[in-house]
């Protein structure tokens, strides 16, 4: 796998390009009033915040030291009357920005999970599952934490610092200077510092997953290091990584130990010099007791707003870095789609016609080399042959999850990339080796294959498919719950369940592909039933395995290497004495070994008989 | 150094799992790291002085100041003092925090270490038993949890107690009824942090959980993409995705609407507490209670008072959380790890592999015998196979072999001595498994070859070895040869090739015993054959045990066991068990059934 998909990808040195910026701000315009709202209440806030230290020293100056109390009241009145509007400016704040971060969350999932659904298959047999699964979970929340925090701690921060240097501008221009000069210091290491620091907390995460995946496969894996006893070796390796993790991460603590006392020792040398500086003005008179009190806690307020935007500097790079993922992902065109002036149709009943298919994936070699077949109205046709030798891609292409590369395919006398793909697959209908099934009950996968069907028209279709009985026989029946992919039932039950499914869809051309694994012999003979049902009056394709299937097939096409070898029915083809005779005959001792077994579950044998 | 310990001093589990408290086991986990601790919190009291000191000495500065007293050099020691404060704590706090996070991460890594190999060594029994994801949560996010607790909640509730217990003694000695007068809210903050943090947390769970729906739903969606292809299902599944994306929207709302009350809320009653003593404090200056520099220490002072107890519900419930964390890690702890080197029989010539079963009973559970007085005896260098039904207890024959279990009843000898008297550590190294579709790890092909193999291969070993197994060739047609990755992020090798793997794996370990899983399943012709004959040259010389499917791999063994129901029903050689009637017959007759239905049917097709 390429290192597109590495999980922690680090080296994204992303120069913070104004096109995935702007875009992301873009997400924001249908909220643009809650933005205004909440931006104007973060400039409130961060006003009150610094007239607090005004208050204080008016209350100092005017109150105090003036002893005059009717001044003082209605100081502390006001004082009152701050932090009630501060604290109302705060709540409408955090409630509205946590509210706004939800709902882009939201959004962002809903747009990807849009954009996923109409991606081809392609698609998706080439991007890791873990991949995709971290763009709608983990990327959506860093770029609505940006949005939101990022953008309300950004504001705060930098209205915070005006306001402040306004009001000690006010206060003594000259004392500002000196205030000046050291935010100026401040900000600039704090940049340095958390951008260090945030290399580092990511650094220690990629380690951390590292380390998870090497645990996961040793408890995966324990029955091998315990018969290999390599339990000491693992250990050893274990630490590396651990050692690894811990390296990092204790980097990042450390620096985060070493970065606050840092500014706040150059915030200490400014207090130093504005202590003495400020002194002798006080003694001098130029500036009351209450200015100097009021430039002390401003220095030693500032350093919030100043850490706050180095933190939200530092974790930017990250969220754009997401952000083009997410985009890159969004902007994604499915690589099979709907083409212009479509032909309406109500159904695909007819011929269905290769000719001359060639079809690759990706820039590989050819798996399908130049295949024409004709396959009229209602015949059955058996795919066989071995392995890889290209059943499946001619399965597919029939479905459209892929389309040719060369040639034509024709369903009912017209090329069908002139229909709609929806129209395609409603009236295909597909059973997978490996059926799929969703979580949730027995019934809402079967009504999977047609979502309005009643509950009567489902167990019709369940008893066609001969999976009533198994269904009744489970504890809640049609309302059994399946477990997450279906994992709670056999792989019978589930290929059951699934020609059920496509039963009550009622396709016009039904594809299957006849599962390898063992199956008892009651529930393969229940799917051969049901099977049978599916396939009578419709063209079908199945790729086969079981013996009685290939030998009831109109036609059988032996493929191999991307091309038919030999085509026609069971007798025609086993006279030949050719390919089919050979896998044929192969088949057929299988089969019969299985049958003979005397180890076989002898229990579903006899409900058999 | 110990290399296997590590650059730490060792856990003492017995001191650790024994405490009655588990605040004290959490204590103990901290182990070598107590005097570090101790450093931190003497250096976080030392920040607090320094900066309680700062506030004191600004006012006396001030009250200097205003008498007109401080001039010249007195002004500048004065400002070069406050500096010397302010540098002091920052340093003191440097420390602290330095301290606790060294203690943090080193007792976190240590513990890592440790639940890592415990996991590895805990018994076979208990890992059928336990859920992969479950383990790995434990080891993973319920360690990261105590970490957060050794570096915020161990060191926080000292931060807190000695913040507030310094702050109040500085202000109480400015004035004794001002400093109780500033702590009238610390009751009532306490109980609504506590209240409130309780139902956040909740809520937060709540929010929490819905997203690892979401994420099963996306999941499920993904890895079923042929099935909502298949059947146009995209506008459902869109539905079906919106509505938990809807519900995760919803909790996120509630969530947020109790964060955005809890803050403003402890704001109000904070600052009606810092309000009315600012003013009880200005109202004492007028009347001349205290002066105008204690009122600017007292101004300064009182944040440090009132703000820390916001945070202590906080620090409860995320210290109640570590404890239920480390409740979870330490039911894993408790489970007993296999011994590997007791019993510590170890012949030095090495063992020659006559193996006999006397009488064996096994169960897994109480009253369910899998194995059912099971008794035979073969030769060094004999082959067994075992042939039966699924379930019929051949696997757990084999699993006793190298003491995954231990016999319920009945004895094992080898050469003559009580298995349970060898070491598993010994015994393992003697025995060699191969099983039908064996894990392998997500590292080089070579890696996986010599996985095991406790000592230095050279390449041309590994290659021998590989031409044996017949997979040399299948690796060479890899890009990267020896070094490709196996895995996700490599090649997916077939279930044949993994068993050649294998194969030329425990070729390298050369055992004395070794137990096969002889299953050719789903491989061609071709690939059949040079499993076979990979496998024979392998079974060479050595006693073997192999789980047979198929009669090809029986009719050579020495020995054939035929298992109903955990019971031996027949027992014999190939000749014999051929003779009499029975399953082994059954399974014989079959092939010449099968030849016969087969020409039935070639001339049924000849005759249309």
């Amino acid at each position: 796998m390429s290192n597109q998909y590495n999980e922690e990808e680090l080296d994204d040195v992303v120069d913070l390009k104004s096109g995935v910026i702007g875009r992301l701000f873009k997400s924001l315009k249908p909220y643009w009033l809650l933005i205004l709202i909440s931006v104007l209440g973060i400039a409130l806030v961060s006003f009150l915040d610094a007239y607090y230290t005004v208050l204080s020293k008016r209350i100092i100056d005017e109150g105090i030291v003036a002893k005059n109390l009717p001044v003082m009241i209605s100081l502390f009145r006001s004082y009152i009357l701050v932090i009630l509007a501060q604290v109302a400016g705060f709540f409408i704040m955090i409630y509205i920005i946590g509210l706004l971060g939800e709902q882009l969350r939201y959004d962002f999932r809903k747009k990807l999970f849009h954009r996923l659904q109409t991606l081809s298959l392609s698609y998706f047999s080439k991007t890791p599952l873990g991949w995709i699964m971290s763009r709608v979970t983990s990327d959506t929340e860093k770029m609505a934490d940006l949005l939101t925090w990022g953008v309300l701690d950004t504001v705060w921060a930098v209205t915070n610092i005006c306001f402040a240097v306004y009001f000690m501008l006010k206060l003594s221009p000259r004392l500002t200077m000196i205030v000046a000069v050291s935010l100026v210091v401040m900000i600039f290491v704090s940049f340095k510092f958390r951008v260090k620091i945030y290399h580092h907390y990511r650094l220690s995460r990629r380690a951390n997953s590292k380390m998870t995946a090497s645990l996961n496969e040793n408890i995966t894996g324990v029955r091998v290091v315990k018969a290999l006893r390599r339990e000491a070796q693992n250990l050893l390796d274990f630490k590396i990584l651990s050692t690894d993790m811990y390296q990092e991460s204790y980097r990042a603590v450390f620096l985060s130990a070493i970065y606050l006392p840092t500014i706040q020792t150059i915030s200490a040398i400014s207090l130093v010099l504005i202590l003495w500086r400020g002194g002798l003005q006080v003694a001098g008179g130029a500036i009351s007791v209450g200015v100097l009190q009021a430039f002390v806690s401003y220095i030693m307020m500032i350093l919030w707003p100043i850490q706050d935007l180095a933190r939200v500097y530092a974790e930017m790079q990250n969220a754009v870095a997401s952000s083009e993922r997410v985009f890159s992902l969004l902007d994604m065109q499915p690589e099979i789609r709907n083409r212009e002036n479509l032909l309406p149709v109500d159904s695909l009943v007819g011929d269905v016609e290769f000719e001359n298919v060639s079809f690759h994936y990706e820039d590989d070699e050819p798996v399908i080399k130049n295949l024409s077949f004709h396959i009229p109205q209602g015949k059955n046709v058996a795919l066989v042959g071995t392995t890889g030798g290209g059943k499946t891609t001619i399965v597919n292409l029939l479905c459209r999850f892929y389309e040719p590369s060369q040639g034509v395919i024709r369903i009912a006398g017209h090329d069908y990339t002139r229909y709609s793909l929806e129209d395609i697959q409603s009236r295909i209908g597909v059973v997978l080796q490996v059926p799929h099934l969703f979580s949730g009950s027995v019934r809402d996968n079967l009504r999977y294959g047609r979502l309005n069907a009643t509950d009567e028209q489902i167990e019709h279709a369940a008893k066609l498919a001969g999976a009533h009985e198994f269904i009744m026989g489970l504890e809640k029946a049609y309302d059994q719950d399946v477990g997450e992919g279906g994992n709670l039932l056999s792989v019978g039950q589930k290929q059951l369940i699934s020609i059920a499914r496509a039963l009550l869809a009622e396709p016009d051309i039904f594809i299957m592909d006849e599962a390898t694994s063992s199956v008892d012999t009651l529930t393969e003979a229940l799917i051969q039933k049901g099977m049978h049902n599916l396939m009578s009056g419709r063209t079908s394709f199945i790729i086969a395995h079981r013996l009685s299937t290939i030998k009831s097939a109109d036609i059988i096409m032996v493929i191999d290497d991307g091309q038919i070898i030999e085509q026609g029915n069971h007798e025609s083809l086993m006279r030949k004495k050719g390919h089919y005779y050979n896998l044929y005959t192969k088949q057929f001792r299988q089969d019969l070994e299985s049958k003979y077994d005397p180890f076989a579950d002898k229990e579903s044998e006899a409900l058999a008989a | 150094m110990n290399e296997t310990k590590g650059p730490y001093i060792p856990l003492d589990m017995p001191e650790v799992l024994g405490s009655k408290n588990k605040l004290l086991s959490l204590w103990h986990l901290m182990r070598g790291y107590h005097f570090h601790y101790l450093v931190s919190t003497i250096f976080l009291s030392l920040a607090a002085f320094a900066r309680t000191g700062m506030y004191i000495y600004l006012g006396n500065f001030i009250d200097r100041m205003m008498v007109g007293k401080l001039v010249g050099q007195e002004l500048t020691l004065g400002a070069l003092t406050f500096g010397a404060l302010i540098a002091l704590q920052a340093l003191s706090s440097f420390m602290s925090s330095w301290m606790a996070n060294f203690t943090a991460e080193n007792s976190t890594r240590r513990l890592r270490d440790h639940l890592f190999d415990h996991i590895q060594r805990l018994s076979y029994s208990y890992h059928s038993e336990s859920k992969t994801g479950d383990l790995l949560d434990r080891a993973t996010s319920d360690v990261d949890t105590l970490r957060r607790f050794f570096a915020d909640q161990a060191i926080g509730v000292g931060r807190i107690v000695m913040i507030f217990i310094i702050s109040f003694i500085a202000i109480a000695r400015i004035n004794l009824r001002l400093a109780l007068v500033s702590i009238i809210i610390f009751p009532i903050v306490l109980v609504i942090s506590l209240i409130f943090f309780k139902r956040l947390s909740k809520a937060y769970e709540a929010y929490q959980a819905q997203g690892a729906i979401l994420s099963t739903d996306l999941q499920e969606n993904l890895s079923g993409v042929r099935v909502v292809k298949a059947f146009a299902r995209q506008e459902y599944e869109i539905e079906k995705f919106d509505k938990e994306n809807r519900e995760k929207l919803r909790l996120g709302k509630k969530f947020n609407w109790m964060h955005a009350l809890f803050w403003p809320l402890s704001d109000i009653i904070c600052s009606a507490q810092s309000v009315g003593s600012n003013f009880y404090a200005a109202m004492m200056v007028l009347n001349g209670g205290i002066t105008l520099g204690d009122f600017i220490s007292f101004h300064g002072l009182l944040g440090w008072l009132i703000w820390p107890i916001r945070n202590l519900g906080r620090l409860i419930i995320d210290t109640s959380r570590a404890l239920v964390s480390y409740g979870r890690i330490a039911v894993v702890l408790q489970a007993p790890e296999e011994d590997m080197t007791g019993c510590t029989y170890q012949p030095e010539e090495g063992i020659r592999g006559q193996i006999c079963f006397d009488k064996v009973s096994f169960a897994y559970e109480k009253d369910q015998l899998v194995l059912d007085d099971v008794s035979f005896s073969c030769q060094a260098g004999m082959v067994v196979a075992l042939l039966g039904s699924t379930g019929s207890g051949k696997t757990s024959l084999v699993n006793l072999l190298p003491r995954f279990y231990d016999v319920t009843s009945g004895q094992i000898l080898l050469d003559g001595v009580n298995l349970n008297a060898y070491s598993r550590d010994f015994l393992r190294s003697q025995i060699g498994v191969v099983e039908q579709e064996p894990f392998l790890f997500s590292c080089s092909i070579r890696d996986n070859i010599t996985y095991g193999v406790h000592r230095e291969v050279s390449q041309e070993e590994i290659e021998n070895a590989a031409r044996e197994a017949a997979i040399h060739d299948v690796i060479l047609s890899f890009k990267n040869g020896y070094d490709t990755l196996v895995g996700e992020r490599g090649v997916t090798l077939s279930g044949g090739q993994k068993q050649r793997l294998a194969i030329a794996r425990t070729l390298l370990i050369n055992p004395r015993i070794l137990i096969l899983d002889d299953s050719t399943s789903s491989v061609d012709m071709e690939t059949e054959v040079q499993i076979r004959a990979a496998l024979e040259s392998l079974m060479t010389d050595r006693t073997t045990f192999i789980i047979a499917h198929r009669i090809q791999s029986i009719m050579n063994a020495d020995l054939i066991l035929v298992f109903d129901k955990g019971k031996i029903v027949q027992m014999g050689g190939h000749e014999e068990l051929l003779s009499q009637p029975g399953i082994y017959k059954d399974i014989y007759d079959i092939q010449a059934r099968i030849d016969s239905a087969l020409k039935e049917e070639i001339d049924r097709v000849e005759s249309i």
